[in-house]
């Protein structure tokens, strides 16, 4: 038990286990509606353009120029793709999309001396150097996005089970989407520098899957999606710790978080056949047993 | 232009009934693409209409319009003695169950209080008022019991029940169905059919796509006879005539017996 809990009395473990719990929590939340809407290639595409973004602010100003270099080129791609959307569907304009602003970042970073360093970074970011000014950013964003996204509840809800229906019901469908893709790219940048663009995908997706795996209801949904986050976190940065130190075997925070969350949602997707099982056999014995309500 | 006085003078001297929908030399375009011209009819509050024709008729299109969702590039369609528009909170629309996913996370009694949004707002939580409008837009469409249940589990005629349930929560005053009856088992079917009734009696007009004929006789009096242009528009029996039907179906249409025309699905 004590792995969970000494390691995060060092200081620089205890930033970067705030900053995951908090990027967990933000990211569970987004992760839902990412999930729901079937937006997860365009989530892809989102953390792959900002990269440029980042390495541009980089350039431009350092370490901090990385939050509003990544903050820019969310915004512009969030834009892009609701007007993208409205267009056609179009996997290969995504994809075009992707790779050439990818490509652009690389080709940035690739001028400068510590080419190799500089893109691991980037792509995977460093969770153990966060520091308290980007605690403050995220929260933040945090808190913004997840209280937008709770006064946007209804309009999100009915936008993403019934577009024809919200459309006729007089919801401004296109501007529900930018919001969306606003809130995405504010997820991929506020954890930029903690875990990268590349692992940041996982962040979205997994604790969302996985929520979704043990519950139908989304008020139960939402929640277990920020605790799985939040906890994979944890338990991703007690697991590289525990082997770095005890086991001298080098394991990267962010890609053992991602690891851990995967666990878990291999776990959570087992108990949801589980769960499916023991509730379909509730219904049968229910239907066999009494004449069903009219 | 006449026929636009005719209806102001309508609306003034009886404000109680005011129509439901005029269509009015309508024409519907999308972008330069014309896709309805010259649509001419009159739907009043407790009576319901058919939309009749062939798959790419403009069935769909013209619900849309009706909406506002799609623009009138000349005429006018009138919905409430407004503009679409603008008379879209008392309208409510009811799309085909099965276009929805069936896996979404949310309940039976969750879908119908998407119907009560546009009076709830986006903050307040549900009154007793909208829980108990939501109970009994269930029992009128005999889904009652099934309110905890998730949305996806239902047959697909259940689920086009609850999203008519979802509907009569709004309290609208005109209805908007696309095809309600596709791929609906019988005892969906009637218990759709009794609640429309039920709703014309209190006023509620009805305006419904099908390519169903048969439905159009038992849940209309009125039938809008379409594709690309307007081939009647009136009462059933006037308006489903063989000849009619053959020129709207064109090649589609197959004779039968002299005066019997059966339209095949496309």
């Amino acid at each position: 038990m004590n792995i969970l809990f000494e390691p995060f009395q060092l200081p620089f473990m205890a930033r970067a286990l705030t900053q995951l719990v908090i990027l967990g929590a933000l990211a569970g939340t987004v992760g839902v509606l990412v999930l729901l809407r079937r937006l997860a290639f365009v989530t892809d595409t989102l953390t792959h353009t900002v990269f440029p973004g980042v390495v541009i602010g980089y350039i431009l100003a350092g370490d901090d120029g990385i939050f509003w270099g990544a903050l820019v080129a969310g915004a512009v791609t969030a834009a892009l793709l609701t007007l993208f959307a409205r267009r056609v569907s179009e996997d290969a304009a995504l994809a075009m999309l992707l790779t050439t602003l990818f490509a652009v970042g690389v080709a940035l970073v690739s001028r400068r001396s510590g080419y190799a360093a500089d893109l691991t970074a980037f792509l995977f970011g460093r969770v153990l150097t966060v520091t308290e000014e980007q605690l403050v950013q995220t929260s933040v964003v945090t808190v913004l996005v997840v209280a937008l996204l709770a006064v946007l509840r209804r309009p999100l809800m009915l936008r993403m089970f019934d577009p024809e229906g919200a459309r006729a019901a007089g919801v401004r469908v296109g501007l529900l989407d930018l919001v969306l893709n606003a809130a995405i790219a504010l997820v991929v940048v506020a954890s930029v520098r903690a875990v990268g663009t590349v692992l940041v995908i996982a962040l979205l997706i997994v604790p969302a899957a996985a929520a979704r795996a043990l519950s139908d209801r989304l008020a139960v949904i939402v929640p277990l999606a920020c605790l799985i986050g939040a906890a994979g976190g944890w338990l991703g940065l007690a697991v590289s710790y525990e082997a770095a130190v005890s086991h001298g075997l080098r394991l990267a925070s962010g890609g053992t978080v991602v690891l851990v969350l995967v666990a878990m949602y291999v776990l959570a997707f087992a108990a949801g056949i589980l769960r499916r099982r023991l509730a379909r056999s509730r219904v049968s014995r229910a239907v066999s047993g009494e004449v069903e309500p009219a | 232009m006449t026929e636009e006085t005719t209806t102001g003078q309508v609306t003034l001297e009886q404000p109680g009934r005011t129509a439901a929908l005029v269509l009015d030399r309508a024409c519907v375009a999308y972008g330069d693409v014309p896709a309805l011209e010259e649509l001419d009819g009159v739907v009043h509050p407790g009576e319901a209409v058919a939309l009749i024709g062939p798959n790419g008729a403009g069935k769909s299109t013209l619900i849309k319009a009706i909406l506002g969702l799609v623009p009138v590039v000349r005429g006018r369609i009138e919905v409430l003695g407004t503009t679409p528009a603008r008379a879209r909170r008392e309208v409510a629309y009811v799309p085909q169950a099965d276009t929805l996913d069936p896996d979404f996370p949310v309940s039976v009694e969750q879908v119908v209080m998407m119907g009560r949004y546009r009076k709830i707002g986006w903050l307040r939580r549900p009154s007793a008022g909208d829980r108990a409008e939501v109970a009994a837009a269930l029992e009128r469409v005999g889904l009652a019991g099934r309110a905890r249940d998730r949305f996806g589990t239902l047959s697909g005629g259940q689920r086009q029940r609850v999203l008519l349930a979802r509907a009569i929560a709004a309290r609208p005053r005109l209805l908007l169905l696309d095809e309600p009856f596709n791929g609906v088992d019988a005892v969906s079917q009637h218990a759709l059919l009794e609640a429309m009734a039920a709703l014309k009696e209190q006023g509620t007009a009805v305006v419904i796509s099908t390519h169903d004929l048969a439905i159009a006789h038992l849940a209309c009096e009125e039938v809008c006879l379409l594709n690309r242009h307007q081939y009647g528009f009136g009462p059933t029996e006037s308006v489903l005539t063989p000849e009619r039907l053959r020129a709207a179906y064109g090649g589609q249409a197959l004779e039968l017996r002299g005066d019997r025309v059966i339209v095949t699905r496309t």
